[in-house]
This record gives C-alpha cells, structure tokens and sequence, in this order.
C-alpha cells in the first residue's frame, strides 16, 4: 500500500480520472482532469492505465506527506513539487521514502497539476468513474473537495510495468528514472487556441467574426471547472431567434444574450441553449486547461476534418508513449 | 476555404447530421417541439441504443435534436464503420440505422406517477400565484395535476426532466430575486415550464410543491437519473402525512 496525507490541500483539489462518459442522457457532465493530456502523461510514465484517478491541484499553495514508501509521478504547469532537498522533476516515476514533507509551489506557467501514484489512486467507482463532480457532490473521496487530513491511498494491485519500476527504484532515498516525457513535445501548436466554426457560426454579424477570429480575450475571474468566462470583443447576434436547448459538450464557446463568450469546460452542462459559436479543438481544450483568471488567449479556425486527424495523431502518440514505458522497465 | 467547410452530413426527409465536436454528432429534427418530432427522437434514440456502434458511448436527447457521443479511437479502427473519417463513418452508421428500423415500433412506457405535496410549506410560493392568475391555490393544484407531460429532455444539472404540456393557465414569470437555496424534490414552474428540482440548488423558480421521491442517485448505475427523456409523468397530490411516510 502507498499513501499520502494532505496537509495543506490548496485552492481546489479534486480526485479525476478521464470522466463520465456514458451518463450525459441524464445530465451528468463528462467532468475528468480539465488538462487529460498531464493527468495521463502522469499516469503512463507510472506505467498505470491512463485513466486511473489523480488528484488535480489547482495553482500551488497545497502540501502533503508521504505516509508510507511510494511511487509517484506529477505533470501539468500549476505548480512545481519541492522536498527539502529541492524541486522534484515532472514527467517521470520517482520514490518517495516514508515521511517525507512535498510542498507544492505555483508555476507561473499554468493552472493545474496532476499527481499520480502506482497503481491509481482509490476511490470508489460512482457511474463508471472515480472523478468529483463538485456540484452534484458525489465522486471521488466523498464527493467533496480534498481537504486537510485526508488520506489517499493507491489501489494496491500494482501491474507489471509499475512492479518493476518500483522495484528499480526502491531505496532509502528520493530516486527517480534518468528518463522522463515531455508534455510540451505532445502540444501541436505553440499558438492561437483552434477551433472548429460552431453550428450556429453563421448566426453573428460579420465583423463580430472577425473579432472572435482575430483579437485576443481575457479568461475572466469567475472561470471554473464547468467554464471560463473570455473578456473582450462581444459579438452581436443578427438571428434573434431562440435556440431550443440542445447538446453542448467540454469546448463549446457558447454566446450569451448580452454577446459575451463562455467557453464551457470538464464539468460543463450537458445541454445549452445559448448560440455555438465554436468548438475548441479537442487537442487544444489541454492548453486552455493551463489557463487562468487574466491569461489572454486568441483563435484560429481550423477544419472539422483537421481537429479529427490531430485529436486522431495525439492519441496515437499516447499510444506509442504506453509501449515506450513498457519498453524501457 | 477549409475552415468553413460544410459541416453538415447528410440530409434524410425529415433530420439533417452536423458535427458537434471530435467526439460527438447532432441529427437535427427541425427548429418546432411538436409530437411528431417527440416521438422521432424517441424512437431513433430507441433504435441506437439497442444498436450500438464500435465506440459508442451515448445519446444525448432534446427538445428537436439527438446528439450521439463517441470514442473516435474506436470509430476510425473499427471494420465495420466505413468512411474516411469519424464524422462520415457515425454518420453512414446512422443513416443506415434510420432506413433499416425506422418502421419498428418502439416499445411503449407506463407513465411515471410523481407524488406531490401542495401544502404551503413546500409550496412557498402558491398562494401569490393564485393571486397572480386570480384563481385559487386548489386550482393550481387542479390544473397542475391534470396533466399528462412529457420529458422531452434532461439537462441542466443531473436528473432535471425538461417537460412539456403544462396548461397555459399556470404560465409565471419567474421570481425577481431567485432562493439561495431550494430543496430537492421542489416543484416549480418558470415562464411556460414546470420541472423538479432533482437536487439542493440555488433557483429562481415559483415553488407549488414538493415530491418526495428521489429525483436522482448516483448510486444508481442503471438509472441515476429516476426520470428519462421520453417519459410521461403524471403529479399525484399527496398529504402533508403521506410525505413523511414516503420518506420513511
């Protein structure tokens, strides 16, 4: 068994996993990690499947101690993880021994950290997931946030890639593999967010699209884990007509009444009745998880077939890094 | 111009196919709630889930449209999808299904019977709006119960049924200044709408009643949410005494 107890547990902490994916006829959002790219990268180099629960930090400011021996691995830009001895590097496996204090420290540099551990950490499965849906209050540990005290503990069934890491790296002192994975090689574009035109695209004037296509929105302060409010241009509706509720899903930007944009994330309603605008590229919603209150952002359109074959080559990627870690234990 | 290529599928007599996101299509039934549009909704949405595809992972039923989700990893590698990529191969798949069964009949549901209590305290706000229709609070409750409705969707937050069919006599606005907390299982009606609040939450609804039958529980995986599109739904008026047997 491996286990950690919180101590400081920081803005909002949330056990996930990669979401609900079968529930949305009832209304029950996706939810998952908001970065599902960091969250499984931290997963695969533990060699566990990447959709086994890890605890999303978001920002620094958190800490825990580690109760018993224990094999972690974190990714994701929210903050950086420091012993006494100094930062512990992201994107690899690395043992812990028994009572050592982890604090993490935000990164200037995004939002939100994911920590796994061998094996995944436990929670019961609720609907076919381990993640918290905040709102609803069931998931995770007891539906809630991660608070102070909490003890979280690995499933203990290790398979037989993280048996061998762990048994490589055992030892009485911090260790971890000379190797690790680069999230940002993963990232496709180091520039605007991509998005593909929503159905009801054609529903604003002209110039508004232009807007939206070319100058840059603020994330706005009330931004959460169901969406963020994007400052700036607002776009003017030339149909007037009533959108009768209809599906929307993580990555919808959605057009208020008064021409403000919403772009809806992991914990987003399952159905809107606010005009489409767009659709965040499924391989760009990992950088708009890194975002926050402040951070401006732009878009570029790219086409539906596109948005396919880049979603379609990242999780090939994802694939290949699976067997890279096999191969290399 | 290949950012604004057609997003749209395909075209039958009566719905047309965009794509919603990577993962995920919408058939549209047209832009009008009636019946006949209720019931090919249902009735598709029937037919997929007793088909379902390599990858798929479920619908999302509205008011004039249907959305189906998927894991396009499975959808491009399957080899019974064709099509050049995700958004074609769903949508052949579904076309096909749509020709194939569209003529069987779909099967038929008991209606669900919801127990309310219209006393005033679960109905705070009855009797300003027997004021506000010139009616009086047991009309409300007569009217109210007489209906048969019809879940057209769930959305919003889990387990809140969409329903249409309310009487035009109980249209209200909502209130100014919405409760910061309204209990679950309240009954409430909002302009033309009457719906159950399946949890706690904060909401600017006109509250009548209270039911209390669990409108959602998740620890429930066959039905988390007790009410599905699709659905009628009936309110029974209940006593003050028979809410608290319930509960027990």
């Amino acid at each position: 068994m491996m286990c950690i107890k919180i101590i400081k547990p920081g803005i909002f902490s949330t056990l996930q996993d990669t979401g609900r994916v079968a529930y949305r006829s009832e209304a029950i959002p996706l939810s998952g990690a908001m970065d599902n790219l960091a969250s499984r990268m931290a997963n695969i180099v533990l060699g566990n499947d990447p959709s086994a629960a890890v605890i999303e930090f978001t920002y620094g400011n958190a800490s825990f101690v580690t109760e018993t021996d224990i094999l972690l691995a974190y990714s994701g830009e929210g903050a950086i993880l420091y012993t006494e001895k100094g930062a512990l590097p992201s994107g690899k496996p690395i043992f812990v021994p028994s009572g050592t204090p982890i604090k993490m420290l935000h990164n200037a540099l995004g939002a939100r950290t994911y920590l796994a551990v061998a094996g995944g950490w436990d929670a019961p499965l609720i609907l076919g997931s381990r993640s918290t849906y905040v709102t609803a209050g069931f998931g995770g540990l007891d539906g809630g946030l991660i608070k102070r005290g909490d003890i979280l503990q690995n499933n203990i069934k290790l398979n037989e890639v993280s048996q061998k890491l762990w048994n490589r790296l055992k030892s009485n002192d911090i260790h971890f593999t000379p190797w690790h994975v680069d999230k940002t090689s993963f990232i496709s574009s180091k520039g605007p967010i991509r998005i593909i035109p929503g159905k009801e695209f054609t529903w604003f004037a002209a110039n508004s699209l232009l807007s939206f296509l070319s100058s840059p929105y603020k994330i706005g302060m009330h931004s959460n884990r169901m969406g963020f409010h994007l400052e700036g241009h607002r776009v003017e509706h030339i149909v007037k007509t009533e959108l009768l509720s209809t599906a929307v899903a993580p990555g919808t930007i959605q057009v208020t009444n008064e021409g403000s944009l919403i772009l809806l994330m992991a914990d987003s309603q399952t159905t809107g009745g606010y005009p489409r605008i767009a659709q965040v590229a499924a391989v760009d919603l990992p950088v708009c998880a890194q975002l926050k209150p402040g951070d401006s952002l732009s878009f570029t359109a790219i086409s539906r077939s596109d948005a396919e074959k880049l979603y379609l080559e990242q999780e090939k990627q994802l694939k290949k890094l699976i067997t890279a870690v096999k191969m290399i234990v | 111009m290949a950012a604004f290529e057609l997003l749209q599928f395909s075209t039958t007599s009566h719905f047309k196919i965009y794509s919603l996101a990577e993962n995920a299509v919408t058939i549209a039934f047209g832009q009008e709630i009636n019946d006949l549009t209720f019931n090919q909704i249902q009735s598709l949405n029937e037919i997929i889930q007793q088909h379902p595809f390599d990858g798929f992972h479920c619908t999302v039923p509205a008011y004039t449209s249907l959305s189906i989700f998927f894991d396009p990893v499975q959808v491009i590698t399957s080899t019974k999808l064709p099509g050049i990529n995700c958004f074609e191969r769903v949508s052949n798949y579904l076309l096909q299904l749509d020709k194939h069964h569209a003529e069987e009949p779909t099967s038929k549901r008991q209606p669900v019977t919801i127990p309310v209590c219209y006393d005033d305290q679960f109905g705070p706000d009855l009797t300003s709006l027997a004021k506000y229709y010139g009616i009086t609070k047991q009309k409300i409750i007569d009217i109210h119960s007489a209906t048969t409705y019809k879940v057209h969707m769930i959305g919003f937050i889990p387990g809140f049924a969409y329903l249409g069919g309310m009487s035009e006599q109980l249209i209200a606005p909502r209130k100014h200044i919405p409760r910061n907390k309204v209990p679950a299982g309240s009954v409430g009606i909002a302009g033309a709408q009457t719906g159950i609040y399946p949890l706690e939450t904060p909401g600017g609804w006109q509250l009548i009643g209270r039911t209390p039958l669990p409108l959602f529980d998740s620890q429930n995986p066959q039905h988390p949410s007790l009410l599905k599109a699709g659905d009628e739904v009936i309110f029974m008026p209940i006593s003050a005494k028979d809410f608290k047997s319930y509960q027990n």
